[in-house]
């Protein structure tokens, strides 16, 4: 699913986004990555998304080398990746059911079908009876599962959340990462960034640990720190 | 809900929840419109008054007395299969002195102390191109016996060819600053508003949307405010120069302005071109920065 070859990313003139990183992730895993600020993890996901291309090395997603792919086509290869972020990044002045809708109008799904699948996702993430609400009229945990269903709605065969926990308490963010796993069962990949070390110790998935740039440990069980 | 009608509900909804910055952008279109139909009217106006003056210049061919009727009729046939004429008219002495007559006839004591006629006869050229008098008079045949003498006002016509030239330069000049500054202004009130909603864009980019998809509705935006900026404006441009020539002619009716020379139609059709051309313009430039990667 995600093939990181001898990845380096250096930001002029000379701080160390990441360097040298070989990793796979196979279809259908549950991925941790985590580490402190500054250790390379934002670097990690935005060439996975290519807002960033790496400076040496090659980054391939389905197969795909993101190197190959033209500017014109990164929209079509965001439709398959969901994102979810610490700040939610829902849009305003759209309702919860809106902001789910434009990921499917954006693909240009805007048909009685995909407003069904809308509400039907929202009932999913338990906000059926939210969907009219807009972001400012939902709580922290609401907004990240509005966000979490735009992700999801699509189907993408990959989904990226990057600190999706971050600005949610304990009760919270335990109902997120259920929500997270179980699009996991549906056989989408997840690679969560987290700071979360009880969440990572709990789930006891793959962990890979980064630090100043360099993958410093990939355990098939992990948790947050060295066992 | 087809795509058409989705970019059309984006576009009217962000209109209305940017009401302020939508009110800036539409005042500053308006203003720059206004201005640029002032000018253009004035514009119009000048050129015709223009245009009215140069027309005056004409050539006469004064002839001597007891030419050959035969030879005057061949003159005027030459002259008038010249290219640059417009009509040769023969004035005969008689028809000069009648003229001198009207001229004075308030006071007729003037004409009293003439004996016979000293009035020549002339011929009374008109060009189609009045620009082209100097070549025109230089090519009438001076040897020829039954001509006196040409006159065409040379250095007036010099001199006001000189002017009428400088004045349409200047005033095409002016249109093309003007032009500029609205572009810029426009576009960066346009500038200013997306701006304000950068985060926007950026979600919309992270959730798949291609740059057109991002694009249009922000273009809609755009030529609807250019649109109705530049219609507010035109109304006013236009409804201000018929109130203007109302004034002018009931309070300077000496002044022969040529006030019907706007063609309002051309210039209804400009300002509205301009205005959503602008429009769209600046929403497209506004943009740029934010749709990189």
């Amino acid at each position: 699913m995600i093939k990181f070859e001898d990845v380096t990313k250096i930001y002029p003139p000379s701080t160390v986004g990441l360097e040298r990183v070989n990793l796979h992730i196979e279809k259908g895993e549950f991925v941790f990555l985590v580490g402190p600020s500054g250790s390379g993890k934002s670097t990690f996901i935005r060439l996975l998304i290519r807002e960033l291309e790496p400076d040496r090395g090659r980054v391939s997603v389905g197969g795909r080398d993101l190197a190959s792919l033209r500017s014109w086509k990164v929209p079509y290869l965001r439709r398959n990746i969901g994102c979810v972020f610490q700040d939610f990044k829902l849009l305003v002045n759209k309702t919860a059911f809106d902001n789910v809708m434009y990921a499917l109008v954006v693909t240009g799904n805007a048909t009685g079908a995909s407003k069904r699948k809308a509400a039907e996702i929202l009932s999913l993430v338990g906000l059926g009876h939210k969907a009219g609400s807009y972001p400012n009229e939902l709580s922290g945990g609401e907004q990240q599962r509005v966000s979490i269903a735009r992700a999801f709605v699509n189907h993408p065969p990959l989904l990226i959340a990057d600190e999706p926990t971050g600005n949610l308490d304990p009760d919270t963010s335990m109902g997120i990462m259920q929500l997270l796993y179980r699009i996991n069962k549906t056989g989408t990949t997840v690679l969560m960034a987290t700071h979360d070390r009880e969440m990572v110790d709990r789930m006891r998935r793959r962990v890979i640990a980064l630090d100043s740039g360099k993958v410093v440990r990939d355990q098939k069980r992990g948790g947050y720190g060295e066992d | 809900m087809g795509r058409i009608s989705f970019f059309f509900k984006e576009a009217l909804g962000s209109l209305r929840r940017n009401f302020f910055m939508t009110i800036a952008a539409l005042v500053t279109v308006f203003l720059s419109i206004v201005v640029l139909g002032g000018v253009l009217v004035f514009v119009y106006t000048s050129d015709a008054l223009l245009k009215q003056v140069e027309e005056k210049v004409e050539i006469t061919v004064y002839l001597k007395d007891g030419g050959e009727p035969a030879d005057v009729t061949a003159m005027q046939g030459e002259i008038q299969g010249w290219v640059e004429v417009e009509s040769v008219t023969y004035i005969t002495k008689e028809q000069a002195l009648e003229r001198m007559r009207e001229w004075f006839k308030d006071n007729p004591e003037v004409l009293e102390g003439l004996s016979g006629n000293p009035l020549p006869a002339s011929f009374e050229i008109a060009l189609k191109d009045p620009q082209a008098v100097a070549a025109v008079a230089g090519r009438i045949d001076l040897e020829n016996p039954i001509v006196d003498d040409v006159r065409w006002g040379e250095e007036i016509a010099d001199k006001l060819f000189a002017f009428t030239s400088q004045a349409r330069n200047f005033m095409l000049i002016f249109i093309v600053l003007l032009g500029i500054v609205a572009i810029l202004l426009i576009s960066n009130t346009i500038r200013l508003s997306i701006f304000a909603r950068k985060r926007e864009v950026e979600i919309m980019k992270l959730v798949g949307a291609t740059n057109w998809f991002i694009r249009w509705p922000f273009l809609i935006e755009g030529v609807t405010v250019g649109f109705i900026g530049a219609a507010a404006a035109t109304v006013v441009a236009l409804v201000l120069n018929n109130y203007l020539a109302g004034w002018l002619r009931q309070n300077i009716p000496f002044l022969d302005l040529p006030l019907d020379a706007v063609p309002y139609v051309m210039v209804t059709v400009v300002l509205l071109a301009v205005g959503v051309g602008i429009g769209a313009v600046g929403s497209a430039i506004g943009l740029r920065r934010f749709l990189k990667v």
